[in-house]
C-alpha cells in the first residue's frame, strides 16, 4: 500500500506554546486510522495541522509524494483533503443546499457536477433533502453532523478527516453516521478518524495511533490496541 | 389636514433621498466589518475620491472634451466614481492591506487604514487645494412637482441607483457562488478556509465592492457635499451612526438605519432646525446602544453579510 499521507515529525503551536510535539504517524491508500487519546492531547490541533488551518513549526507533511507543509488549507482542500471539524462548524445562516455547494467550491465552474454531489448526499442522507432550504443552524445536532460530513464529500476527497464526529449524539445517531463513514471507505476514500469514544473508533479503523499530552504514545493495528492494558484501562473505560 | 399631510410626504420623500445617500456609504462600512470584522477607518476617503473624480469626470471630460451633454456627463461621471472606488480599493488591499493581514495580527491593519486615511486626504490636499469646489448636479435643476410636493431628478436618481445597487448587491450574495462564498468566510472564517475558499480573495472583493460603493456614493454625494479634500469626513461620522444602529456587519439593518436616520433628519430640518441634526441622531444611537445594543433587527442574531 502507498503512503497518501505521511506526517514526519511535526510541532505544532498556539503561540509560543507548543500543542504537539514530535508527531508522525501515515495513512495508506484506502486505509481508516484512527487517532485517540483523552480530552487535550492535541487530536484536533493534530487534524488542523493536517488540514491546514495551522501550519508546524517544524517537519514536514506530505500528501500523495507532494510536500504540502506550507500549503494554505484551500490548496490543501483542492489536493484532495477534506476536513470534517470538532463540533461540525456548518454555516449556521446558510441554507442546506449552499452548505453543501461550499463544500464543492472546487467544482463551482461546473454547476452540473456540484448538482449531481448535491443529490449523491441526498440520497445518502435523505434527511438532507428534506431539509434543504433549511437553514443549518436550525438543524438538529445529529442532522449538522450528516451536513458536516457531506459537505467535506463534495470535494471528493482522497483523505477524509473527521473530528469527534461521535461527539454529543445519540448512540443511534452516532451509528448511522459510523456506517456512512465505513461505506464513504468501502468506495475508496482513506479515512483520518479522531475519537474519545475509543471503542467505535477502534472497532472501525484498521490501525490506530494514541495521543497523550501532545505525543504520540502508542502506535498498532486496532486489534492488538484494544486489547493493550493501558489502553483498556485509559480509553475504554475497562479493565 | 392637507397641509401637514403634504408635509409629511414631502419630508419623508426628502429624507428616503438623504437614507439612500447614507445608506451608499454605510454598507462598504458594514461590509468589511462582517467579512473580516474590521473597521475602515480610510473609508470616508473613497467617497471624497469619488466625489472628486465625478465632478472632473462630469466638468473637464464629458462635458469639456467629449462634447456630452450634461446630464450624460453626470451619468458617466457615476460610472467612473464607482470604477474608481473599486481601483482604488484594489491598489490599497494590495498594497497595503493584504500584506499586514497575512503577517496575522489585528491591530495593524486597523492603524494601517488609519495611515491610508491621512495618505488620502493629504494626497487630495496637494492635488486640489483647501478651497471647497462647487459640484452642481444638472438633474438638481429639474424639479418634479405634484400638488405641494416637490422633488428632483436628483433626489429619484439618488435613488434609483441606490436601490438599484442594494438589489444587485442582494442578487449577488444570494445567487451568486462567489456570494455564498462571501457569506461563509463572514460566518466562519476558518472553515471556509476547508471548503477550499481562497479568503484573501474574497476579502480583497469584499473591500473592492465596498470601495466601489463608497465611490459612487461620492457622485451621487457630491453635489450635497461642501467638496474640499476632507469632504467624506462629514458624513462618515452618520455612517458610522448608522452602521452601528443598524448592528455591526449587518446589511438588513444597515439599510434600515440609513432610511431611518435620513427621514429623522429631514424631520428634525423641518421642525427642529438643521442644527439639532447631530444631536438627533446621537441621541438615537445612545438610545439604542442602552436599549438594543445589538442593533435593530439583529436579536434573533440575524444573519451578517
Ligand atoms: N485555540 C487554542 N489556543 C490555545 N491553546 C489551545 C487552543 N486549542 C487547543 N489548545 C491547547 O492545545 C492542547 C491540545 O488541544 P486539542 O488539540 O484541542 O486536544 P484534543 O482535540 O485532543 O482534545 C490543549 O492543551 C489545549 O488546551
Ligand atoms: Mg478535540
Amino acid at each position: 500500500m502507498a503512503a497518501l499521507l505521511e506526517v514526519e515529525g511535526i510541532e505544532l503551536a498556539y503561540g509560543e506554546v507548543a500543542a504537539c510535539r514530535e508527531i508522525a504517524f501515515a495513512v495508506a491508500e484506502g486505509e481508516i486510522v484512527t487517532l485517540i487519546g483523552a480530552n487535550g492531547a492535541g487530536k484536533t490541533t493534530t487534524l488542523r495541522g493536517v488540514a491546514g488551518a495551522m501550519l508546524p513549526r517544524k517537519g514536514r507533511i506530505a500528501f500523495m509524494g507532494q510536500d504540502i507543509t506550507r500549503l494554505p488549507p484551500h490548496e490543501r482542500t483542492l489536493a484532495g483533503i477534506a476536513l470534517v471539524p470538532e463540533g461540525r462548524r456548518v454555516f449556521p445562516f446558510l441554507t442546506v443546499r449552499e452548505n453543501l455547494e461550499m463544500g464543492g467550491y472546487k467544482f463551482r465552474r461546473d454547476a452540473a457536477k456540484v448538482r449531481g454531489l448535491i443529490e449523491r448526499m441526498m440520497d445518502m442522507f435523505p434527511r438532507l433533502r428534506e431539509r434543504h432550504d433549511q437553514r443549518a443552524g436550525t438543524l438538529s445536532g445529529g442532522e449538522q453532523q450528516m451536513l458536516a460530513l457531506s459537505r467535506a464529500l463534495m470535494s471528493e476527497p482522497k483523505l477524509l478527516c473527521l473530528d469527534e464526529p461521535s461527539l454529543g449524539l445519540a448512540p443511534l445517531v452516532v451509528q448511522e453516521i459510523f456506517k456512512s463513514i465505513r461505506a464513504i471507505n468501502a468506495a475508496g476514500t482513506s479515512v483520518l478518524l479522531v475519537e474519545q469514544n475509543a471503542q467505535y473508533a477502534l472497532a472501525t479503523a484498521a490501525r490506530g495511533y494514541v495521543m497523550q499530552t501532545g505525543a504520540i504514545v502508542a502506535s498498532g493495528a486496532c486489534a492488538d490496541l484494544r486489547l493493550d492494558e493501558r489502553i483498556k484501562e485509559a480509553y475504554l473505560g475497562r479493565k | 389636514m392637507p397641509d401637514l399631510l403634504s408635509l409629511v410626504v414631502q419630508q419623508t420623500i426628502n429624507g428616503v433621498y438623504l437614507g439612500c445617500l447614507y445608506v451608499m456609504v454605510a454598507l462598504g462600512l458594514t461590509l468589511i466589518y462582517g467579512v473580516m470584522n474590521q473597521i475602515n477607518f480610510a473609508h470616508a476617503d473613497f467617497v471624497t475620491v469619488g466625489a472628486f473624480v465625478a465632478l472632473f469626470t462630469m466638468t473637464r471630460l464629458a462635458t469639456k472634451m467629449l462634447g456630452m451633454p450634461e446630464v450624460a456627463g453626470y451619468l458617466l461621471s457615476i460610472v467612473f466614481a464607482l470604477g474608481a472606488g473599486a481601483l482604488l480599493g484594489l491598489a490599497v488591499n494590495a498594497a497595503v492591506f493584504a500584506p499586514l493581514r497575512d503577517r496575522g495580527d489585528e491591530l495593524r491593519p486597523l492603524i494601517a487604514t488609519i495611515g491610508v486615511s491621512v495618505l488620502l486626504e493629504n494626497g487630495q490636499l496637494a492635488l486640489f487645494g483647501p478651497i471647497p469646489y462647487q459640484f452642481d448636479s444638472p438633474l438638481a435643476k429639474e424639479t418634479l412637482r405634484f400638488g405641494k410636493i416637490f422633488f428632483s431628478l436628483q433626489n429619484v436618481l439618488v435613488v434609483a441607483v441606490s436601490a438599484a445597487a442594494v438589489a444587485a448587491l442582494y442578487a449577488f450574495l444570494k445567487f451568486t457562488f462567489l456570494g455564498k462564498a462571501l457569506r461563509a468566510v463572514s460566518q466562519d472564517r476558518e472553515t471556509s478556509g476547508l471548503m477550499g475558499i481562497n479568503q484573501s480573495f474574497l476579502i480583497g472583493l469584499t473591500i473592492v465592492i465596498a470601495s466601489a460603493l463608497a465611490g459612487m456614493g461620492g457622485a451621487l454625494l457630491g453635489p450635497g457635499l461642501v467638496l474640499d479634500p476632507f469632504a467624506g469626513a462629514t458624513v462618515i461620522v452618520k455612517a458610522f451612526a448608522i452602521v452601528i444602529i443598524g448592528g455591526f456587519g449587518n446589511l438588513a439593518g444597515t439599510i434600515l438605519a440609513g432610511i431611518l436616520v435620513g427621514i429623522i433628519e429631514a424631520f428634525t430640518i423641518q421642525y427642529l432646525g438643521a442644527g439639532l441634526i447631530d444631536l438627533v441622531v446621537f441621541v438615537l444611537l445612545l438610545t439604542m446602544l442602552v436599549v438594543k445594543p445589538t442593533g435593530l433587527i439583529a436579536e434573533r442574531r440575524e444573519e451578517n453579510v
